[in-house]
């Protein structure tokens, strides 16, 4: 019985996002990026001047909310429990790495499954290769991987990433001058501040009481054989997909996808480096967030290595461009070679912490 | 510790690792599910066991054990 409440609220929970996800779109969010995690926090890190790249740089009001939506409501809920100290440096390199994978597919989980509910069929290999990270990590939880227990944290210590995301906002509201905002390209492209902060406490709030998890959703299949946390997902898929279909902004097919682009090969393995990191940090870069707000110093580590893992993918030219038209000839996009080493080189570190965390834990045993 | 003989109860841990563990300590009767939603905001798993529970059961990353009662999760240990 509780598990079939679970799956009815985390249902409603989705259907609800997957809403306010094409609600932004419309009222100025770049297109299939109602939501994107990655893209966003990538935004946060050109608003803030850590990397440089014109066409990204805004401070992305839903990231702030999602943090303090999480924040407010589980304080409400007494559920606000400081913890911290498992692995943090290796989580904040899992994080940077994470980033660099999403960046060279061009978006997180919580992106791609919104690219998908528009017909954009890329997303349906990045899916592959998620869940085929996934699938490896699962394999490592199973031989016993783990980045160790946390602990009982002060509380200023688990409220110190809230507090940095309210004094951005008010500086951001304050004194936009101290910031750096595109005039072009996808970091442009923004809904009304208010509604986006409003959208982001909404779909915090949400997905702290549900523990909405892409990540987690599939690795519970893989491990438990239970689907309930993918049930958000699928949801969210749904509704998205009627409101792309009403709203004439589903468009079938590979190519000229808002965006994105068609490197199979590269949002494979992109999203099997984010699928890998994902379930070694035990959630997605949403479910970090929401983590982080609760009081969870070590997935507001995570939340810093992503951040400096935008910088890193921009500043070093690894993230991904889109596909265009380039003198009427379709170009295909995809990431340089610096991307390409980055993506391989991030396959192999990963895989080298999950082996050694897993084997030689267990020769400790 | 009171009488816990076939009692449904639910332990919690800090990671799968000490989930896995846990089973492998207590045997046949042990099923690992997700974490209820009601016993935490973690995503974890979690280890649905007939009591007893031995202090036998007990590893690093174990965090709490409960036992069900009509439909309620009453906390019996602490780690």
């Amino acid at each position: 019985m509780t598990i079939s409440k679970e799956k009815r609220n985390l249902a409603i929970a989705g259907g609800l996002i997957g809403i306010i996800a094409i609600v932004l779109v419309l009222l100025g969010n770049p297109k299939n990026m109602g939501f994107c995690i990655a893209c966003f926090i990538r935004d946060i890190a050109g608003g803030i001047k850590l990397q440089t790249a014109a066409p990204v740089r805004y401070v992305r009001p839903e990231i702030i909310g999602l943090v303090l939506g999480s924040f407010i409501i589980s304080l409400v809920t007494k559920e606000f429990n400081a913890r911290g100290g498992s692995s943090p440096m290796l989580r904040f390199c899992i994080g940077v790495m994470v980033m660099i994978g999403c960046l060279a597919f061009l978006g997180c989980p919580f992106r791609m499954v919104l690219r998908l509910s528009a017909g954009d069929l890329n997303a349906l290999i990045g899916m592959l290769g998620f869940a085929a990270g996934i699938g490896c990590g699962s394999f490592f939880l199973a031989k016993g991987f783990s980045l160790g227990r946390s602990h009982r944290q002060a509380p200023l210590e688990g409220a110190a990433i809230s507090a940095v995301n309210v004094i951005l906002l008010l500086l951001v509201l304050v004194a936009p001058a101290l910031f750096a905002f595109s005039e072009s390209g996808p970091g442009s492209m923004h809904a009304p501040i208010i509604i986006s902060l409003c959208a982001g406490l909404v779909v915090g709030v949400l997905a702290q009481r549900t523990r909405m998890c892409m990540a987690g959703g599939f690795r519970d299949i893989y491990l438990l054989k239970d689907a309930t946390l993918i049930t958000g997902f699928i949801a969210l898929f749904i509704f998205a997909l009627i409101m792309n279909l009403a709203t004439g902004n589903f468009k079938l097919g590979f190519a000229s996808q808002p965006v994105a682009h068609s490197a199979h090969i590269w949002n494979f393995l992109g999203m099997f480096v984010c699928g890998l990191g994902c379930t070694m940090l035990g959630g997605c870069p949403l479910r970090q967030l929401i983590l982080a707000g609760e009081g969870n110093s070590d997935s507001a580590i995570t939340v810093l290595g992503l951040l400096t893992g935008a910088a890193i993918s921009h500043n070093f030219g690894l993230a991904g461009g889109a596909d265009s038209v380039v003198d009427g000839v379709y170009k295909v996009g995809g990431i340089g070679t610096n991307g390409k080493v980055a993506v391989i080189a991030c396959i192999v570190i990963l895989l080298a912490i999950a082996c050694v965390k897993s084997f030689a834990k267990k020769k400790e045993d | 510790m009171e009488d816990q003989g076939n009692k449904v109860m639910v332990a919690t841990f800090a990671n799968h690792y000490g989930a896995m563990l846990f089973r492998k300590t207590v045997g046949t009767g042990c099923t690992l599910r997700p974490v209820p939603r009601t016993l935490s905001s973690s995503c974890g798993t979690c280890a649905f066991f007939s009591g007893p529970f031995l202090k036998d059961y007990i590893n690093e990353n174990l965090e709490a054990v409960y036992e069900q009662k009509d439909g309620k999760y009453i906390k019996i240990y602490e780690n």
